[in-house]
């Protein structure tokens, strides 16, 4: 209280020293109406000028008191032309702190720029948005889970104007119907939910009148201490907001206990200013929403969606009570199509600048816009001032970082929520750099590959370990063709075997005799190319372990041959004489064993030869 | 063909044998070509035979019946993904710190635990003590970032009994032993309400039983009744007296109309209406199954008779009755 009579004291000195330096404008017309409903102080002021010095005014200027223009989140003015029903196209006009040089520093002044000046004798209208924060203390500051919150609101009647106004009044409309205390002043009436003040006239500028209200409030009270809002664009279609969200119950202090028995009867009286929800608009199209906190996925979320919105509701682990706080990550993606345009090279990203969640009021708000890798002439334009800085992101597939630009603001409202924009160069042929670089690793990986299957990575050529690899590769290759020839061989055997069945079925010795000449020849083919692999098997000393059972390979080879050649001769022999004797079916069948055996140590050798 | 004669007018009757044998010989010999021929000719002629046959045969099964076949298998193969899915999903996916139950109206999720951790880490000072029953110790350094007394480590069997002991011992008592280990916060998991039955009164006996066997004036028969561990009625006055049977009742029995019915321990509570002095309630879970108490501080003025042998408490405590407990701190 003594800070406000200090305030008065010195506004009533200074509204006596300065009002001759004011231009001559006054308020003709001035109508506040405080709105007290949610934990963010919204006044709206309707005013109309009038200029009745001689000097055009091109300027509108707006005082608060310093422990009100600290609170201050936003100023809008906005004119309209014409009364009434011609009421023109309301402009917004551009609000810039003045401070003149003979003001003390307990008022803060801000100036509104006139888009056209006004002239002698002109008036003009204008409608003007405050929002303050922290303007509400909860008074007691301390209660328990059944009391209700109680707060205070303390301001002028009087509107604190550097110019004479002529007739003013003061709305204050409540959460509900219910006020603890409220001053009373001559003109002061309180119907339903609202307490009128006024109308007051002919007041002096920079006039003061301090009203105290108290009143109970359960309108929850979430403030986002701190907001770290991070908005990834990729080119390939997606724009990812990550908001990590630090949540304090910024009203009346619980003491400390507790009883979940009496919160889950009777929520409205045991913990009526406690809060359970919050609710967050998103865009339509949002996708892969997730909600999450620092120990796992949090399952206590709705969503209802639609074309023109995306409402999810979300309840955090536990109900927040007076000074309880929690923290959670909410994550959404949103096509891109929707917020990021193209001329030519130029891009420029469209979107919202602060948090979806209905009326929370965030302390600090980090933006930060994370834009591909080889953007280039990166500015934002946002419509209201932040502290803007660059810094870069280290993603995957990056070399040199994406750019990001951070946006820094401070008791940001759910006024601020407006379009902001980010412009950027991006040319079109940078969105194959990472297709080509994932194409150019693999592609690489191959080639190495490749070489490194044909390249001789021997270190020395002249090893004996080296050398006698090389010359048991070749016996192995001798090997491999002296199997083959044999095989052939036996081939051959089965051709005259068979062609004696024919002979015995058909009788054709012509026929049997052509392919026993065949025969022959190849035989003899084969017998030759036989020997220079015999030698060089013989000179290799590699090859010394397995010489003898291939030189016996060979040799019954050979037996097996001759006795098959002996048969056919008999057989064909017997036949061309049409007589068999005895003697030659003897000798037929003596051979005949003998050649059973003999294939049978052939075919054990061979798989012998194979194995090798 | 040449076929030579069965029977050939034998040399001599002396060798009979030999002739009979050279017979024989000869037959076999000559029935051997004529075998063989008639063998080379049964070949040949099986052999064409046989290849027309091999030849001739048709597939296996006809195509309509394979593609039926390789149909149902497919769809063997989907069921047996489906089912394995549903088997990982139902069976081995219980992490055991949700819990989930099917009600008619889908899916409820008790998630209480991170719940109570979750406040704890936020709205508790950096510095405060939390003290619990060993099997939440590392739960509540990981998520609730709180220093605990007993964690699952189990390396100090005497403090794992401190804490035991204070569980099983009057309000007045607990408090003084979790004031020396500077505790400000007691958890307890009581899984009354929900019918979660590995909840700390179920514990309780090895609360018991480890504090008596370091501590030796808590005795387990204080606590039993026929030897067994009630809650209800029947219950001792020692264990209607201890401090986990009051953090895990307090107020219970409001929440059911006055009956106070346990669905774990399947009864009635015993003592259903009692006040806590030394205890305030800070926290209870959504579905009450965490409780976190906070220790009340002490009162600076003494009321009634002071004690002057045991200056440390100064609470106005229901007049003793029975013998006085050693207190193990003394």
């Amino acid at each position: 209280m003594s800070r406000f009579r200090f305030d008065l004291l010195l506004l009533l000195v200074l509204s006596l020293q300065l009002s001759p330096a004011l231009s001559d404008l006054i308020i003709s017309k001035l109508d506040r109406r405080i709105d007290l409903t949610s934990q963010i102080v919204r006044v709206t002021m309707t005013l109309k000028v009038e200029n009745t010095g001689h000097d055009p005014v091109s300027e509108v200027s707006f005082t608060f008191p310093e422990h009100q223009a600290n609170n201050l989140a936003l100023l809008l003015a906005v004119s309209t032309e014409g009364k009434g029903k011609n009421r023109g196209a309301a402009t917004n006009l551009p609000i810039g702190v003045k401070q003149p040089n003979d003001s003390p520093p307990s008022l803060v002044w801000y100036a509104a720029s006139l888009p056209k000046e006004l002239g002698k004798g002109e008036s003009l209208n204008m409608d003007v948005l405050a929002v303050f924060t922290h303007s509400l203390r909860p008074f007691p500051e301390k209660i328990t889970q059944a009391e209700p919150q109680l707060l205070l609101f303390q301001d002028s009647a009087h509107f604190t104007s550097p110019y004479n106004v002529k007739v003013q009044s003061l709305t204050v409309k409540l959460p509900s119907g219910n006020v603890e205390s409220y001053t009373k002043l001559e003109k002061t009436k309180f119907s339903g939910s609202e307490i009128k003040y006024g109308p007051f006239e002919n007041l002096p500028a920079l006039s003061y009148s301090p009203v105290i209200i108290h009143f109970p409030s359960n309108k929850p009270f979430a403030i986002a201490k701190e907001l770290v809002r991070e908005i990834e664009i990729s080119h390939w279609g997606n724009v990812q907001v990550t908001e990590h969200y630090s949540i304090i119950h910024g009203g009346a202090q619980s003491t400390g206990e507790f009883s979940r028995l009496d919160f889950q009867a009777r929520p409205e009286v045991r913990g009526a200013s406690a809060f359970r929800h919050l609710i967050a608009m998103l865009p339509p199209r949002a996708h892969s929403i997730y909600y999450r906190d620092a120990i796992g996925n949090i399952s206590t979320s709705n969503i209802h969606s639609d074309s023109s919105k995306t409402l999810v509701e979300i309840e955090p682990r536990y109900p927040m009570f007076g000074g309880w706080k929690t923290s959670f990550t909410i994550g959404y993606g949103l096509p891109l199509h929707d917020y990021l345009f193209q001329s030519g090279g130029n891009r420029f990203l469209n979107i919202t600048f602060g948090s979806p969640l209905f009326d929370v009021l965030v302390e600090n708000l980090t933006l930060k816009v994370v834009l591909p890798e080889g953007s280039k002439d990166i500015y934002s334009s946002v419509p209201f001032p932040v502290k803007e800085s660059q810094e870069t992101k280290f993603s995957h597939l990056d070399i040199a970082g994406r750019p990001t630009i951070v946006i820094e603001k401070v008791n940001v409202v759910p006024e601020h929520n407006q379009y902001f924009q980010v412009h950027y160069k991006f040319s079109n042929i940078s969105l194959l750099t990472e297709p080509l670089m994932l194409i150019f690793g693999f592609f690489a990986l191959f080639v190495a590959c490749i070489i490194y299957m044909h390249a001789d990575l021997t270190i020395s050529k002249s090893s004996s370990s080296y050398l006698a690899k090389l010359q048991w590769d070749e016996v192995q290759g001798t090997i491999q063709q002296l199997q083959d020839i044999i095989n052939r061989c036996l081939l051959i055997h089965d051709k005259l075997e068979a062609s004696l069945r024919e002979l015995s079925r058909t009788g054709d010795v012509q026929a049997c005799k052509a392919v026993r000449k065949s025969a022959d020849s190849l035989l003899k083919d084969l017998s030759k190319e036989l020997k220079p692999l015999l030698a060089l098997l013989q000179s290799s000393p590699q090859a010394a372990h397995i010489l003898p059972k291939v030189e016996d390979l060979v040799m019954k080879e050979r037996d097996l041959q001759e006795k098959i050649l002996l048969k056919h001769t008999t057989v064909v022999d017997s036949y061309e004489r049409k007589s068999m004797s005895r003697d030659a079916e003897n000798r037929v069948a003596a051979i005949q064993q003998k050649i059973s055996a003999l294939k049978q140590e052939v075919d054990d050798l061979l798989d012998f030869v194979e194995d090798i | 063909m040449f076929y030579a004669g069965d029977a050939v007018p034998g040399n001599g009757v002396s060798p009979q044998n030999d002739v009979l044998k050279t017979d024989k010989k000869e037959d076999t010999l000559k029935e051997r070509p004529s075998r063989k021929n008639k063998k080379k000719e049964k070949e040949t002629i099986e052999k064409p035979s046989v290849k027309s046959k091999s030849e001739k045969k048709p597939l296996v099964l006809p195509v309509e019946a394979s593609f039926f076949a390789l149909f149902l298998t497919v769809l063997l193969g989907g069921f047996y993904v489906v089912h394995s899915v549903w088997a990982a999903a139902e069976a081995y996916s219980a992490p055991s710190i949700v819990l989930t139950s099917h009600s008619h109206d889908g899916l409820h999720v008790f998630d209480d635990f991170r719940e109570a951790y979750a406040w704890l880490s936020h709205n508790t000072e950096v510095d405060d003590k939390v003290a619990s029953w060993w099997d939440y110790g590392y739960q509540t350094t990981a998520m609730a970032n709180r220093t605990v007394i007993v964690d699952n480590n189990t390396w100090n069997n005497t403090h794992i009994a401190t804490v035991g002991t204070a569980m099983s011992s009057p309000e007045k008592a607990a408090w003084e032993i979790f004031n020396s280990l500077d505790v400000k916060y007691v958890l307890v998991v009581f899984g009354g309400l929900v019918g979660y039955p590995s909840d700390d009164i179920n514990k309780f006996l090895w609360m018991v039983r480890i504090g008596g066997g370091v501590f030796p004036h808590i005795k387990e028969p204080d606590y039993l009744r026929d030897g067994q561990y009630r809650i209800d009625s029947q219950a001792t006055p020692t264990m209607l007296n201890s401090l986990m049977y009051k953090l895990s009742y307090f107020r219970f029995v409001e929440t059911d109309g006055g009956k106070g019915y346990d669905r774990v321990r399947r009864t009635e509570i015993g003592k259903k209406h009692f006040k806590l002095t030394h205890f305030e309630e800070v926290f209870t879970t959504h579905h009450w199954m965490v409780r976190i108490y906070k220790l009340k501080p002490q009162k600076n003025r003494i009321r009634g008779k002071t004690k002057k042998s045991k200056s440390k408490t100064s609470f106005t405590t229901t007049p003793r009755s029975g013998t006085t407990k050693k207190n193990p701190w003394h």
